[in-house]
């Protein structure tokens, strides 16, 4: 099996993602696994790759939030054919994650399409959902030590909760990171509320989160 | 360096050099400040004032400190209270740091256009309270019945009123000497055939009340002739709590976060329907201690504002009042400066977001007395739902966000002269006819430029016509092969279209439409068409027989537009009516006939309460929605519209 294969694989998995084409990276997937290519690299290579540039495009505008969420359908299409034959590297990062909007609130477009990156990342979220009581984040952090926090608010009104939480968590954990996001979310309120990182919006939270991705990508890269 | 500069209430804001004044960073930010003098200091016209706090939405702390010290020039023009109270000129006053700044009224240079005229609708003279002329018995030796009792039976006898009629203590302490200064005749005032509420001497012909419909941007009174019911006198201003931020969720932060922030923004609500009340009744004559009932409406979160209970519990789900029903409140204990003794009738709350607005938007357009299936959007801020007949009635409140009033659209700005509020593009050539507020006709080569923005109406115009055009797509995304100069990429890559080329503006810059506004409009849009979508689906009924479309300036969307954009869904045009702002005519109702008031309590009750934002599949359906007209409903009304949009 050639080089080229596995890259003309990784090309249609990345351009079903960008043009939200299910079948067509079921299809492509499906051939990965039936001819030996790595299934982690495809992940990475193709899907990740595609949903790169779907973020790219998001930031530019010529992408918007239907187009956003059926590239997550055939991202997680594709996933789901994948994924159960990924090979789990230690890449320094145990990648547990715990997330949710914070209580009072229930809009949660803008978690779910974070979500996803951090699943597509192989992290292992803990999705707490909406309108999540302030004590459930803490309990849950402690409960799967979680590398990362992520606390989402739709609204000013609930923004304001995510003050208490943080510094619940620091307090029995400090080396806990903590990212919050969503409309009302500023730098100088993630500064003032103690938190270590922020996502404006949707987009730049995919932004943040296919950084992370980025880096862990090159990371693998490096390893292999 | 550069500093965060927010003005109020306009809301433009933006970084500004440190070290320029108030009254530069103004004109940067396109903020339109009164200074005939040019800013020589000596005309004392740009009075801002200084917001001091933390605020959450902007992320910045605003302190007057974080402005060179008061010169002395300052002094001559400001009193010692605008001194206390943080008021500067804008000319004297050099950035340091992050301010937030309220513009007032006067300093303004665009005068807004409010657009809360009336309708006429027909109903029932009842009011809560009349007025009685009376002529008593003198006391005499022989007759030493006192003067309430002497009130008491003469209601009874010559009008027929229940005996034994309870007052209020106020009126009593003067009731000695307005007995006798009008020689034994007094006109009554009684509130609800229950209690004595007013009484003066002599003969009094006319009756006032006052009808307010408090929105979050705008405030309106309608002092109205509770005798003959006639055509009502109106005033309005901007509600000046926009300083304390722009929306309702940003004001109940406001509340939470600041210890006097609930009492601040109640003082400036109130002070602002006094103001109202005084100027109404010197335009007709009277003095305010003569307007003798009053009814309000508003969003819940205004309505717990005004009566001065904690709004922090309807910011967040999930979102209960405090109170629903109606209520009888007298005016002196919310300091509203009316008649001593006079009540104020707060219309009922329908559920959490859905206000005694909406419940004025219902008695006025009454769908609980029809067999047909009504929609009505009443599009604000927040938009609300309401889809039924008599048989049974849904609502359901949605964040539309203030794309659809101007907000967060790049040329946006509220409907004041210059703003461009109807737009026709030619689906060929893509060249636009704009119309302006304030002028009769289209503008045309050779006219003076007038165009500074564009507002709420111009917004749902311009993007429906770029979608007929063929300028942008269903998606909404621009389409880049656009054969037009301008179609363009902006500065910053992004795609836009120019609506009106710099020379035909009065800013000096190109007015444009970009990515970014049409996306906002999408999600503004998307947010509505899901909520009918769910409230048409639970009540069982595929489409509606007829739409209404209230707000302060839903009367001057084009329908045809809205349609077109799948703002609202497929219905016959003809059947698709703007009736302007019906919460308003809804309060007005209310002072005027007591049976609008048990309506309103009816209704209120019987209304079912829909949150949409919780279905599972919202986030699918928001999404299809979000697509002109919509990625999969059909619009048979419009169909011919549709088929003639150019294709790539």
């Amino acid at each position: 099996m050639s080089e080229d294969r596995a890259a003309e694989l990784f090309a249609r998995l990345k351009d079903g993602v960008i043009n939200y084409d299910e079948e067509a990276v079921v299809a492509a997937a499906k051939e990965v696994l039936a001819e030996g290519i790595d299934a982690g690299k495809a992940v990475f290579e193709g899907l990740v790759a595609g949903m790169e540039e779907v973020g790219r495009l998001y930031e530019e505008q010529e992408y918007f939030v239907p187009e956003l969420l059926m590239c997550a359908d055939a991202l997680y299409a594709g996933l789901d054919v994948l994924k159960p034959h990924m090979e789990k590297k230690d890449l320094g990062v145990t990648g547990v994650v715990v997330m949710g909007v914070v209580q009072g609130d229930v809009h949660d477009i803008g978690k779910n399409i974070v979500k996803m990156m951090f699943d597509v990342a192989g992290f292992t979220v803990y999705d707490l959902g909406r309108d999540v009581p302030l004590e459930k984040f803490v309990e849950e952090q402690l409960r799967t030590d979680s590398d990362l926090v992520c606390l989402s608010a739709m609204m000013t009104t609930t923004m304001v909760g995510m003050k208490d939480i943080i510094r619940k968590i620091k307090e029995k954990n400090p080396k806990c990171k903590i990212m919050i996001g969503g409309a009302p979310v500023s730098e100088e309120i993630a500064e003032k509320f103690g938190a270590d990182g922020y996502a404006k919006d949707a987009s730049n939270a995919l932004k943040d989160a296919i950084n992370m991705l980025a880096t862990l990508r090159k990371l693998q890269q490096e390893s292999a | 360096m550069e500093h965060t500069v927010i003005f109020q209430p306009s809301g433009r804001r933006g970084a500004v050099k440190e070290g320029l004044s108030l009254l530069e960073a103004a004109r940067e930010l396109g903020v339109d400040i009164e200074a005939p003098c040019g800013g020589a200091r000596v005309c004392g016209k740009c009075k801002v004032k200084i917001e001091e706090g933390f605020f959450e939405k902007f992320g910045i702390e605003s302190r007057a400190g974080h402005l060179s010290p008061v010169l002395e020039e300052e002094k001559d023009f400001l009193t010692a209270k605008e001194l206390a109270d943080n008021y500067r000129l804008g000319c004297c006053a050099y950035l340091q740091g992050d301010v937030l700044l309220f513009v007032p009224e006067e300093s303004r240079g665009a005068k807004q256009v409010i657009r809360k005229a009336v309708r006429e609708r027909p109903f029932e003279l009842d009011p809560a309270v009349r007025t009685y002329c009376l002529q008593l018995q003198p006391a005499t030796l022989q007759d030493q019945t006192d003067d309430y009792a002497r009130i008491q039976s003469a209601l009874a006898e010559q009008y027929g009123l229940p005996a034994g009629l309870a007052i209020d203590y106020p009126v009593l302490q003067n009731l000695p000497e307005t007995v006798r200064s009008g020689n034994w005749q007094v006109t009554v005032a009684v509130w609800n055939d229950r209690e004595i509420i007013w009484v003066a001497p002599g003969q009094n012909e006319d009756c006032w009340g006052l009808a307010v419909d408090v929105g979050t941007t705008t405030v309106a009174a309608y002092l109205c002739n509770l005798r003959s019911g006639g055509a009502p006198y109106i005033s309005s201003l901007m509600n000046p709590q926009v300083r304390y931020g722009e929306d309702v969720l940003s004001r109940i932060t406001y509340a939470m976060m600041n210890e006097d922030g609930l009492k601040k923004m109640n003082t400036a609500i109130i002070e602002a329907i006094n103001s109202l009340a005084a100027k109404l009744a010197e335009s007709v004559g009277i003095t305010t201690a003569e307007i003798l009932d009053m009814s309000i409406v508003f969003n819940t979160a205004m309505h717990h504002i005004l009566l001065n209970i904690d709004p922090k519990y309807m910011g967040r789900a999930p979102f209960a009042p405090a109170f629903k029903s109606s209520m009888d409140i007298k005016a002196r204990d919310l300091g509203l400066q009316i008649a001593g003794s006079a009540y104020v009738h707060v219309l009922p709350v329908e559920a959490g977001f859905v206000g005694p607005d909406n419940v004025g938007v219902l008695i006025a357009e009454e769908p609980y007395k029809q067999d047909s299936m009504m929609l009505l959007i009443d599009i604000g801020t927040n938009g609300e739902i309401d889809f039924g007949n008599r048989e049974q009635l849904l609502s359901t409140s949605c964040a539309t966000g203030p794309a659809l009033e101007g907000a967060q659209i790049k040329f946006g700005m509220r409907a004041a002269p210059g703003a461009i509020e109807t737009v026709r593009i030619d689906p060929q050539t893509k060249e636009p006819l704009i119309k302006t507020i304030g002028k009769e006709d289209w503008y045309k080569d050779g006219d003076e430029p007038a165009a500074i923005g564009i507002c709420g109406s111009g917004i749902i115009d311009v993007i429906a016509e770029m979608f007929k055009a063929g300028v942008i797509s269903s998606s909404g995304r621009f389409n880049q092969k656009t054969a037009s100069p301008r179609v363009r990429k902006s500065e910053d890559g992004k795609m836009e279209y120019v609506l009106c080329y710099a020379r035909d503006t009065a800013i000096g810059k190109d007015i444009t439409v970009t990515q970014g506004d049409v996306r906002a409009v999408q999600l503004a849009k998307a947010a509505l068409y899901v909520g009918a979508e769910y409230l048409m689906e639970k009540r069982g009924a595929p489409k509606p027989d007829s739409i209404v479309l209230a707000g302060a300036f839903g009367s001057y969307i084009n329908k045809e537009s809205a349609m077109v954009m799948g703002m609202i869904p497929d219905c016959d045009l003809d059947r698709v009516q703007a009736v302007g702002n019906a919460a308003g005519d809804g309060a007005r109702l209310a002072l005027l006939s007591r049976s609008k008031r048990r309506e309103a309590e009816q209704v209120a009750r019987a209304v079912e309460f829909v949150e949409t934002a919780i279905e599972p599949d919202f986030q699918t359906r928001f999404a299809a929605a979000m697509a002109f007209p919509h990625s999969r409903h059909s619009f048979p009304h419009i169909q011919h519209i549709l088929d003639k949009i150019p294709k790539e």
